[in-house]
């Protein structure tokens, strides 16, 4: 039945075409002679938008092959020393002792406007007893408190109306007192400086007691930079600078009674809160007047520094910074190199997301403990001019300059003119680095400390043991 | 220099009948399935491969993956592109060499200058 229905609607339809063709064929005999379609051929290269962009791709980079000499004139990717001494003849620093022990430095430049003046004192937290905890800090907030000429507020205002700055700040074995100010209110600004530093008004037995932790007059500097003339700043200090304490121990003297011993330890605070972990080895490091303090310098700048925001990314030269880069273990990672009077630090901070602590972990030791086997030269120039550069970048103003001033005559009881801290710095060398590294790094003790998500990593026998390799 | 002349123009199909041969067997190969030359590097098999793909517009790696899968499908299937398709073929259009010989470049002078590569296979 469906059989049969099917066959009648197969044969109409039939029907219907060869009468329909029937029908064109006797209307229009013109069709009938079409013209056949033309033969497939491949298409042009600027049919397909994937083959236009693939043509433009080509010519751009056919535009690589012949660069523009312009951009590579003055880039080159191979380290290479220069010869600096030459625009190193900076203004000399002037450095007066007076009779009763104060040395007065200056660098004077008289074309600046402006000048930062201070006191730099050799007392910090470092020399404080379990009784005197903390009175360095609240020192130098006391200070500021008023003295017998001028209260608190005289001050501000004597200070503000010169439209200066009077600022302070303590470290472990520094104190400093500065102002800056115009050129010609540094008169005045020694006055205050003096006045505050002599005759605040606080109660009489805290000014005995404190009095005698931070003024000593043997370790005291007082530095200017900017626009001041040397004759003046010493005249002046002379007259201004009397009621020092007359206590005649020393920083040195202080150090020699309790020297700070350094102990291969750990401290590791787990914290499963915290969203990343942050830990830092530390090796001994060098004192300020260790002749190997330079070379510490270098190998931090060899070691380097690195983090998300850094435009060098996978590129940097230090090759830690490559290894963390490419490898994204760290959020970020520098190497840092304290000194202090009889010893250092020298070593790596990090913070990392908690699951990449072990890679990053053996990665810096790795980096650390070939500085004693494999140095090329290349890196040690590259990290020399680094330190060159960031050392004098860091001048800029009279106040770094009236710091480092200050800093360095407590320090090395000198100013280094820059021209032979350049020729020490390019004294060091891959085998005086190899040589250093196996004074400090290698089989030597290391301090941890960590905190935060932290249990993956490793244990310290682990760090212990890689400061070492035997294969060589 | 005779042997780099010698060997330009062993692999040239217009002076070399053997070349032209292989190239025009390769062509009718790559064209019954409908694939470009390109087509047959494999960015698994070499990590330059994968970073040229991923520097390339992304129209062309998108038109490279459905030549491949319109070739798999008609292998899949035991079959080959029709006849009118197979003529519209261009197996010897290029893409990727400019590009992978770039990457390559890129790679031999980094390690030249000896830092530490960008990529590095693993073993699975």
């Amino acid at each position: 039945m469906a059989i049969k229905r099917l066959l009648t609607l197969a044969h109409r339809s039939r029907q219907h075409n060869v009468t329909s063709t029937v029908r064109c064929l006797s209307t229009s005999p013109a069709v009938a002679t079409s013209p056949p379609p033309p033969a497939p051929s491949p298409p042009p290269p600027t049919a397909m938008v994937y083959d236009r962009l693939a043509e433009s791709v080509k010519s751009k980079l056919r535009q690589l092959e012949n660069p523009d000499p312009r951009f590579l004139k003055h880039c080159s990717p191979h380290p290479v020393l220069v010869d600096h001494t030459k625009i190193l003849s900076a203004p000399q620093t002037r450095v007066t002792t007076l009779p009763n022990g104060l040395r007065v430095a200056t660098e004077s430049n008289l074309s600046a406007h402006t000048a930062t003046v201070g006191v730099w004192i050799d007392a910090g937290s470092r020399f404080e007893t379990e009784e005197t905890n903390g009175t360095a800090h609240f020192l130098e907030h006391m200070i500021f408190k008023g003295t017998a000429r001028r209260s608190a507020r005289d001050l501000e205002e004597e200070i503000e109306n010169m439209g200066g700055h009077l600022n302070a700040y303590t470290s472990r074995e520094q104190t400093t007192y500065y102002a800056k100010v115009m050129d010609k209110d540094v008169p005045r600004a020694l006055d205050i400086l003096a006045d505050i530093l002599q005759n605040s008004s606080f109660n009489e037995n805290r000014i005995n007691r404190e009095r005698d932790v931070i003024l000593r007059e043997m370790e005291e500097v007082i530095a200017a930079a900017g626009a001041v003339k040397h004759e003046d700043i010493v005249e002046q200090v002379k007259k201004l600078f009397t009621k020092l304490s007359a206590d005649p121990t020393t920083a040195s003297q202080l150090v020699a009674k309790e020297p700070a011993i350094f102990t291969g330890s750990e401290v590791r605070m787990i914290d499963d809160d915290m969203p990343l972990a942050q830990f830092a080895i530390a090796f001994n490091g060098a004192s300020w007047t260790d002749p190997d303090s330079i070379a510490l310098m270098v190998m931090q700048a060899m070691l380097g520094s690195w983090n998300k925001n850094a435009g060098g990314g996978k590129h940097m030269g230090s090759e830690l910074a490559q290894r963390v880069g490419i490898n994204e273990i760290a959020e970020s990672m520098m190497a840092f190199n304290t000194n202090y009077k009889d010893t250092g630090l020298f070593g790596v901070y990090a913070i990392a997301k908690p699951d990449c602590v072990d890679d990053l972990a053996y990665a810096i030791m790795y980096e650390i403990s070939k500085l004693s086997y494999r140095v090329s030269e290349a890196d040690v120039t590259r990290a020399r001019n680094q330190l060159k550069s960031s050392l004098l970048l860091h001048i800029d103003g009279t106040s770094p300059v009236a710091e480092d001033i200050g800093r360095q005559l407590l320090t090395y009881g000198r100013r280094i003119p820059f021209a032979e801290l350049f020729a020490r710095i390019d004294a060091v060398d891959a085998s005086t680095v190899k040589r250093v590294a196996n004074r400090f790094i290698f089989d030597r003790d290391v301090a941890i400390a960590a905190m935060g998500p932290i249990q993956t990593l490793p244990e310290y026998n682990w760090f212990r043991r890689r400061t070492y390799w035997l294969r060589y | 220099m005779v042997m780099s002349s010698i060997s330009k123009w062993i692999v040239d199909p217009r002076k070399n009948w053997f070349a032209r041969m292989h190239m025009k067997s390769l062509s009718n190969r790559l064209r019954k399935y409908g694939l470009r030359y390109d087509d047959l590097y494999d960015p698994m098999y070499d990590l330059d491969i994968k970073e040229a793909l991923a520097r390339l517009p992304r129209e062309i790696v998108d038109a490279r993956n459905q030549r491949l899968k319109r070739a798999m499908d008609l292998s899949m299937k035991h079959q080959y592109l029709p006849e009118d398709l197979q003529a519209m073929q261009t197996p010897f259009r290029s893409y990727l060499q400019e590009m992978l010989a770039l990457v390559e470049r890129e790679r031999a002078e980094r390690e030249a200058l000896g830092a530490l590569p960008l990529y590095q296979r693993s073993i699975p």
